[in-house]
C-alpha cells in the first residue's frame, strides 16, 4: 500500500480544499487576539517589576523550551508521529552556536555562520531521517529517530577535540556583548526580550503553517492516513515537510538556548532525557494546540525547579520526574487532550449548552 | 585466529543476553502491536531486584554463592511476573489499538520505573560479581573460555529452544503464532485474545527481568542507565530480526552481539553506528526484518 | 435460531447498516444477496461482534448477543467463515484446525475426522502451510475450522469468491451435506450456488433489507433478479 504512494498523482495544486472536510473541531476556531495581546504585553512588562536575573532566566528558558515543545507538537499533535530524537536538532543548534562563538573572533560572523550551519544541518538530518523512516510502519519512526539521536549524542561525547566530550564547554567569555553594534547578549534583560520576540514570532509562524493547506492536509493524514492517500495526496511528502519544519525550528530553539545558558554538554542538549522532557511538556499541556506546548513548558520548568528546591526537605523530591511520569500516564489514558485541550473542550461544551 | 575465536565467543554470549531482552519485545510487538518503550526499564528493574536479593543473601564469595545467584534469578523472574501483570492491566490494556497512545503510555511507564530504580537503589553504579563456581576460565585452542559466558550461552540456547518448542507444539504457542498473523480471526474462533496478550506481556517482561539479572555479573556492574542503553539495542535487534519472530530475534541478537564484540575490540564508539547501519540496510531491503512474516 | 432486528452499524462516520432485518430459521440455509457495498459483509461482522453494531437487536437462540466481544459470540456456537478465507498462512492445516479447537476431546477429534471426510483435499495437504494452499483448499480449511467445535449456526461469507469452478462445485457439495445438521447463513454473489443450496433469501441494498422470499421464487423471477442483483 505505502509503496504505491509515490506513484500517485499529487493533486494538492488542483484541490487544496479537500482535506477541510476532515478538520476536527478541537482546533482553534478563531485566534483569540485579545488573550494573545494581553499575555504578550504582560510578558513585555515583567522586567519592569523584577530585576531578578533568576526569574528572567527561567522565563527566558520557558520561552525557548516552549518553542521547542511547539515544534514537537507539529510532529506529535499535528502529524501524529512520535519522535524520540527531537533533542538532536536542539543540540545541533546549541552546539553550532557554542562552537562557532568559540572559533570565530568576529561575533557577527560567528552568529551568522552558526545560524546557517544549524538550519542547513537540521534540514539535511530531518530530511534524510524522515525519508528513511516515514515510509516504514509508523512505529519505526520512533525507533529510528531514537537511534540517530543516540549516534549524535555519542559523536558529541567522543569527538573530544571539537566538543570537549561529555564535560561540554562553557562559552560565556565568547558571548558577544555588542552584536551588530547594539545587542548585548550578556544582559539577561536583552536575552529575555530576544526570547520573547522569538516565541511570539515562532508561534505566529507555526500557526500560519498549521492553517495553511499543507498543515490542514497533515491533520487530515493524522485523522485518517489511508483516506487522504486514496484521494491522491502523497502522504510521505507531507510528513516530510512537517518533519523538516519541526527539525529546523527545534534547531533555532537550540541556538537561543545557547545564548541563554552559555554552556553545552551532550546530555543537557542532545540526550533522550530532553526529548522526553519535551514529550511531557507537549502531552501534559495539550497535544495539537500549540498553546498547550507553551503551557506545558511553563509547568514543567517551574515545578521541576520548585520540586528540586525541596530536596533538602526530603531527597524524594530530587526524583520529581516520577510525579510527572504518573501525571503523564494519567493524562494519556484519561485526558488525551491535555490541560489546554481539555479546558477548551469544557469551554466549548458550556458555550454550546447555553 | 585466537583473537577471532575469542571475539566470536564473546559476541555469541552477548548476543544471547540481548536475545533474552529482545525476544519478549518482539513477541509483544508482533502479537499486540505494542512497541513497548518500558521494556528496557523493566529489564533494569529486574536486574536491580535480582541483584539486591543476590547481594543480600551473601553475594558472590564462597561455595554457597551459586545458590544465592539462583535465588537472585528467581527473584528477578518473580518481579518480572508481578511487574508484567501490573503494567499490562493498569496501563497498556487501556490503550489497545491506538499506536500513538501505546507508545506514550509505555514511555510514561518507562519514566516511572526508571525513577523507581533510583528511588529504591540510588543512582550509583553497583558492583556485581560472578558466583564462585562460574567465575573460572578454561583454556582450549589457546583461547580462554569464561565459565560465566558458557553458562549464559547454555541458558540462552535453552530458552530459545524452549520458546521454539512452545510456539510449535503447545496450544498457547499456536494461538500466539496465529494472533501475530491475524488477531481478529483468532477472536472469531472463540479465543479471548486479551488473555493471551496478558500472558505474552508477562512472559516477555519476565524474560527481560531474567536477562537483566544475568547482565550484572556479565558486565561486573549495574547502573541506572543500562535500561535505556540496552533498550535501543533490543529495538535494533527486533527491527532486524522481524517483529514477532523469535527465531529472527535470536539470529539478529547474535549478529548484533558479534558486531558489538568486534567493534568493542577495534573501535568502541562505532558499535552503535554499525548496528544502526545493519538495521537501516535490513529495513530498506526487507522492511519486515530478516525472518518477519511478509504481510 | 437467529433473528436480526433494525441493525444499525457505523464504520467511522459512515452509516453502513441502516436497519437490516432478517431471520434464520433452524435447519435451513438462509441466503443474503445484494450488490457490492450493500452491507452484506458488515452484517456478518456485526453479528460476530467484529464490527459492533450501534443499535438494534441480534437474537441468537432467543438471547440478545448484540455487540458481545467476538470470542464470546463464537463460544456461544456461531462459526464464522470470513470473506477471502482468512486462514493462518504461517500455520499448517493441522495447526489451523488445532487453534480453532476449544477442547481436544474425543467428540472434537471425531468432528475433525468428519470434516476431513467432507474435504479429502485437506487431508492430502495436512502438513502444508496454510499460505501455500490453493484458493479452494483455503476455503475448505476456513469452513472446516469453523465447524470443528459444536456449531449450531454457521456464517459463511462468499465461499465461491475467487475460486475455480471445480472448487466451487466441491465446496457446494460439502455445504449440501453440512446443511443437514447445521443452520447456515450464507452471503453469496454467485447466484448458481445460492440458488442450489439456499432455502430462503433476503436482499440487502444500501444497508437495508429490501426484499425477501422463497428461493424458488427468485429462481423463476428474472425481473426480480435484474432489479436488485443486476444479474439474469
Amino acid at each position: 500500500m505505502k509503496s504505491n504512494l509515490n506513484e500517485m498523482p499529487n493533486k494538492t495544486e488542483t484541490t487544496p480544499d479537500v482535506p477541510r472536510q476532515f478538520q476536527r473541531n478541537t482546533l482553534m476556531k478563531q485566534p483569540n487576539y485579545w488573550i494573545f495581546a494581553a499575555v504578550t504585553l504582560l510578558m513585555m512588562a515583567v522586567p519592569l517589576f523584577t530585576s531578578s536575573n533568576s526569574v528572567l532566566f527561567m522565563l527566558t528558558n520557558i520561552f525557548i523550551l516552549g518553542v521547542f515543545a511547539m515544534s514537537y507538537d507539529l510532529l506529535l499533535g499535528y502529524t501524529g508521529i512520535i519522535s524520540f530524537g527531537h533533542a538532536m536538532f536542539f543540540g545541533i543548534g546549541a552546539y553550532s552556536m557554542g562552537l562557532s562563538l568559540r572559533f570565530f573572533d568576529n561575533a557577527e560572523a560567528g552568529v551568522l555562520v552558526a545560524l546557517a550551519a544549524a538550519i542547513v544541518l537540521c534540514f539535511i538530518v530531518s530530511f534524510f531521517v524522515g525519508l528513511l523512516s516515514l515510509r516504514l510502519r509508523d512505529t519505526f519512526y520512533a525507533l529510528i529517530t531514537l537511534a540517530v539521536a543516540t549516534i549524535f549524542l555519542i559523536a558529541a561525547e567522543q569527538w573530544r577535540s571539537l566538543t570537549r566530550g561529555s564535560d561540554g564547554f562553557n562559552f560565556t567569555a565568547d558571548i558577544p556583548n555588542n552584536l551588530f553594534g547594539f545587542i548585548n547578549l550578556l544582559d539577561r534583560q536583552t536575552v529575555y526580550y530576544l526570547g520573547l520576540v522569538f516565541i511570539v514570532a515562532m508561534f505566529l509562524i507555526m500557526r500560519r503553517f498549521i492553517y495553511s493547506p499543507v498543515g490542514r492536509t497533515l491533520q487530515a493524514i493524522r485523522e485518517n492516513e489511508n483516506r487522504v492517500a486514496s484521494l491522491g495526496f502523497n502522504v510521505l511528502h507531507y510528513k516530510l515537510i512537517s518533519n523538516v519544519v519541526a527539525g529546523v525550528i527545534a534547531g533555532l530553539a537550540g541556538i537561543m538556548y545557547a545564548f541563554s545558558i552559555r554552556f553545552v554538554n551532550p546530555h543537557s542538549v542532545l540526550g533522550v532525557e530532553l526529548t522526553i522532557d519535551v514529550l511531557l511538556m507537549t502531552v501534559i499541556g495539550g497535544v495539537g494546540t500549540l498553546v498547550g506546548a507553551i503551557v506545558g513548558a511553563g509547568i514543567i520548568e517551574i515545578s521541576s525547579h520548585w520540586l528540586m528546591g525541596l530536596r533538602d526537605v526530603h531527597p524524594i523530591f530530587e526524583r520529581w520526574v516520577i510525579l510527572f511520569g504518573i501525571i503523564f500516564i494519567l493524562i494519556v489514558m484519561f485526558f488525551p487532550a491535555g490541560i489546554v485541550g481539555t479546558i477548551r473542550q469544557k469551554w466549548k461544551a458550556r458555550r454550546s449548552s447555553l | 585466529m585466537e583473537l577471532h575465536l575469542t571475539l566470536i565467543f564473546n559476541g555469541i554470549a552477548t548476543g544471547m543476553l540481548i536475545f533474552l531482552l529482545a525476544a519478549g519485545l518482539s513477541l509483544i510487538f508482533g502479537l499486540m502491536s505494542v512497541l513497548n518503550f518500558a521494556h528496557g526499564a523493566l529489564f533494569m528493574f529486574g536486574a536491580y531486584a535480582g541483584t539486591y536479593v543476590y547481594i543480600l543473601l551473601g553475594g558472590w564469595a564462597g561455595g554457597w554463592s551459586i545458590f544465592y545467584f539462583g535465588l537472585g534469578l528467581l527473584a528477578a523472574a518473580v518481579i518480572g511476573i508481578i511487574l508484567g501483570f501490573i503494567v499490562e492491566r493498569t496501563t497498556i490494556r487501556q490503550v489497545y489499538g491506538d499506536h500513538l497512545r501505546q507508545i506514550l503510555v509505555t514511555t510514561g511507564v518507562m519514566l516511572v520505573v526508571m525513577e523507581l530504580v533510583r528511588v529504591f537503589w540510588g543512582s550509583n553504579v553497583i558492583q556485581v560479581g560472578r558466583p564462585q563456581v562460574l567465575d573460572g576460565r578454561t583454556e582450549m585452542m589457546n583461547v580462554l573460555f569464561g565459565h560465566y559466558r558458557l553458562f549464559i550461552i547454555a541458558f540462552g540456547v535453552i530458552v530459545l529452544v524452549g520458546m521454539l518448542i512452545m510456539l510449535k507444539k503447545s496450544k498457547i504457542g499456536l494461538v500466539v503464532r496465529a494472533g501475530v498473523e491475524n488477531k481478529e480471526m483468532v477472536q472469531a474462533l472463540g479465543i479471548n485474545v486479551r488473555r493471551v496478550f496478558t500472558f505474552v506481556f508477562i512472559f516477555g517482561t519476565t524474560l527481560a527481568c531474567i536477562g537483566g539479572f544475568l547482565w550484572g555479573p556479565y558486565q561486573g556492574q549495574i547502573n541506572p542507565n543500562m535500561g535505556m542503553d540496552l533498550m535501543l539495542i533490543a529495538f535494533i535487534v527486533v527491527a532486524i530480526g522481524g517483529m514477532g519472530s523469535v527465531g529472527g530475534s535470536a539470529v539478529a541478537a547474535i549478529l548484533v552481539g558479534l558486531s558489538e564484540a568486534y567493534m568493542a575490540y577495534f573501535f568502541p564508539p562505532g558499535a552503535l553506528a554499525v548496528n544502526m547501519l545493519i538495521m537501516a540496510v535490513v529495513l530498506l531491503v526487507k522492511p519486515t526484518g530478516l525472518l518477519g512474516a511478509t504481510r | 435460531m437467529l433473528k436480526v432486528n433494525q441493525l444499525q452499524t457505523y464504520i467511522e462516520q459512515f452509516h453502513i447498516l441502516q436497519g437490516v432485518e432478517f431471520e434464520v430459521p433452524e435447519g435451513q440455509v438462509t441466503v443474503i444477496l445484494g450488490r457490492n457495498g450493500a452491507g452484506k459483509t458488515t452484517t456478518m461482522r456485526s453479528i460476530m461482534g467484529l464490527t459492533p453494531a450501534k443499535s438494534g437487536e441480534i437474537l441468537f437462540q432467543g438471547k440478545n448477543i448484540m455487540a458481545l466481544p467476538p470470542y464470546v459470540t463464537a463460544k456461544k456456537g456461531i462459526g464464522y467463515v470470513p470473506e477471502d478465507q482468512d486462514i493462518f498462512g504461517t500455520l499448517t492445516v493441522e495447526e489451523n484446525m488445532r487453534v480453532a479447537m476449544r477442547k481436544e476431546d474425543k467428540a472434537t477429534l471425531e468432528r475433525q475426522e468428519w470434516i476431513l471426510s467432507l474435504f479429502p483435499d485437506l487431508k492430502a495437504a495436512w502438513k502444508r502451510k496454510g499460505g501455500n494452499l490453493s484458493g479452494g483448499q483455503k476455503q475448505m480449511l476456513s469452513i472446516g475450522r469453523a465447524l470443528v467445535n459444536e456449531t449450531p449456526l454457521l456464517l459463511i461469507d462468499e465461499p465461491s469468491k475467487g475460486l475455480a469452478p471445480i472448487m466451487v462445485k466441491k465446496v457446494m457439495e460439502a455445504l449440501q451435506i453440512i446443511k443437514n445438521d447445521t443452520t447456515v447463513l450464507l452471503v453469496e454473489q454467485n447466484f448458481m450456488m445460492a440458488s442450489r443450496i439456499g432455502d430462503y433469501f433476503y436482499i440487502l441494498d444500501e444497508g437495508r433489507t429490501v426484499y425477501q422470499g422463497e428461493m424458488e421464487q427468485l429462481r423463476k423471477d428474472e425481473e426480480l433478479r435484474k432489479k436488485y442483483l443486476g444479474i439474469s
